[in-house]
């Protein structure tokens, strides 16, 4: 049975595999809170603001992201800072931190992208309205840009599950990680890269769903 | 595409000049053989250390930046180290010690992935690399008799008075790369009480000890030598836990293509054991390491 191996592993497979879950659930909110700061940013009024959010993207998309993790877990530490004095909890939040802030850069261009996309004579109708700027974008500018965005923040989303298998690479014992050690072990290559790509697959196919729907509904409310 | 395109073309060149050059030593060394300098050895004419002599080349494979067995000097680009010399003397008990040695020899950098791919597609006549022997690499390749022996210990800070055992491991965090035997031996060791941070890179375990995120790095002394010169800060601590004895590799002899070559091998080894060419090599290039001094791999 394909993933058989699980069971035979199973603190490493479900542990590795739970782990991925969790980087990837809490690694999705902080790139969609970050992001969205962050293309506000970029629209500012206020020249200062959008400065810092073009090289906040310019920076984090721009470097590779096993760079990235390695700064946080191996480079931050040089400078006194650590998410947690216990190792294995600062592995995992320097994940979660990497996936949010990686991510975010791409999240960022993609709400900016749908931010300039909503039509000029809503903004303005808005404003002669009497709503402030923050008003204008809670209540007439985010809504229609969230709308619109849902596909490609759907490809952002999947990209980032998969992605989380790159905390292997600093000792987060994420799913990868363990087809990799099951690997070593026992030698049978093929079965337990198999079943870390199944893992995967359960996440990423059921979130490409989730995400075509919610495109589906919004558009019928529009 | 094109770049593999215009390697395949390189390699289809090289393999014809390359049987051009074989052919032409064949016929020359009919007469060469007729009149040999007396101080190459002899073999029989089917053994694989015959064609050898007669190609006038013996291809090394061993690593570039493995302190101290071997490593190629950035400064003079000359080889260096124990694993190196094993080989020059395994070049001169094949070519004789009447010529310069180095012209003989063909280094070829390999790393640890690479080793057993290099032997069974024919890069390389012999691995000498700190090559553990044991029964899954056998199923693939061939090892001589052991000529190196060692196992894996444990690296902390020189502050460190805690750990001095492997079964101190447990409940502390164990750096070990990914994928190793040494991480199994370490679960082995402390009944799986070790929790281990498993890394890609010996380097980069350096890096979490001397952060503290780990308490210790464990692997071969070997490897810890290398690391520990890096970072005199760090000691090295505790008894052997696993046993590495290290073997020269050579592909499998199949179609008689690596005739007599193992059996070779093996007296040789014992040869430079016993004259003290060993003990020699390892005090010149382990001692200054590990601090001791010994007269076989076993002793």
């Amino acid at each position: 049975m394909p993933g058989g191996i699980a069971f035979e592993f199973p603190r490493l497979f479900f542990g590795g595999f739970w782990l991925t879950v969790q980087i990837s659930v809490l690694g999705l909110v902080g790139a969609l809170v970050l992001g969205t700061v962050v293309a506000l940013f970029r629209v500012s009024p206020i020249a200062a603001l959008r400065w810092i959010g073009g090289s906040y993207v310019e920076f984090f998309r721009n470097t590779p992201l096993v760079v990235q993790l390695f700064f946080l877990f191996l480079g931050l530490p040089f400078m006194g800072i650590r998410f947690s004095s216990d190792t294995f909890e600062n592995l995992f939040r320097a994940a979660i931190v990497g996936m949010a802030t990686y991510h975010g850069a791409y999240v960022a261009e993609i709400v900016r992208g749908g931010l300039l996309g909503v039509d000029k004579g809503q903004l303005e109708a808005a404003r002669s309205l009497g709503l402030s700027y923050p008003g204008m974008l809670r209540y007439v500018q985010l809504p229609q840009t969230f709308r619109a965005i849902i596909p490609p923040l759907g490809n952002i989303a999947i990209a980032l599950v998969k992605n989380t298998s790159l905390a292997s690479t600093i000792g987060v014992a994420e799913t990868l990680s363990a087809a990799e050690i099951v690997e070593t072990r026992t030698f049978r290559t093929e079965e337990a890269f198999l079943t870390a790509t199944l893992f995967f697959l359960l996440l990423t196919v059921p979130l490409g769903i989730v995400v075509n729907g919610l495109e589906r509904r919004l558009l019928v409310a529009r | 595409m094109r770049g593999i395109g215009r390697i395949l073309a390189t390699g289809i060149a090289i393999l014809f000049v390359a049987a051009a050059c074989g052919g032409a030593t064949t016929t020359t060394t009919a007469s060469a053989t007729a009149s040999a300098s007396p101080s190459k050895p002899k073999f029989e004419l089917a053994s694989f250390m015959y064609s050898l002599q007669t190609k006038g080349k013996l291809r090394i494979g061993t690593q570039e930046d493995n302190f101290p067995f071997s490593v190629k000097n950035p400064a003079t680009s000359k080889w260096e180290g124990f694993d190196v010399e094993i080989g020059r003397e395994l070049a001169k008990a094949i070519f004789g010690t009447g010529g310069d040695v180095e012209s003989n020899i063909e280094w070829v950098a390999v790393t640890s992935a690479t080793r057993i791919p290099s032997l069974t597609d024919n890069k390389v006549d012999v691995i000498i690399k700190t090559f553990t022997i044991n029964e899954d690499r056998k199923k693939q390749i061939d090892f001589s008799d052991l000529y190196f022996k060692t196992g894996q210990r444990i690296l902390v800070k020189s502050s460190n008075t805690t750990i001095k055992e492997a079964a101190d491991l447990a409940g502390k965090n164990v750096c070990a790369q990914k994928g190793s035997t040494s991480e199994q031996n370490v679960t082995k060791a402390t009944n799986g009480a070790a929790k281990l941070l498993l890394l890609d890179s010996y380097p980069a375990c350096l890096l979490a000890l001397q952060q503290g995120q780990a308490d210790a790095v464990s692997t071969d002394e070997t490897i810890l030598f290398g690391l520990v010169k890096q970072d005199p800060t760090t000691k090295i601590v505790g008894k052997y836990f696993s046993e590495e004895p290290y073997g020269i590799g050579v592909k499998k002899d199949a179609g008689n293509d690596r005739n007599g070559f193992v059996p070779f091998l093996n007296t040789w080894l014992a040869g430079i054991i016993k004259d003290g060419t060993w003990a020699k090599l390892y005090e010149k290039h382990i001692t200054p390491v590990a601090g001791d001094k010994k007269q076989n791999p076993n002793g």
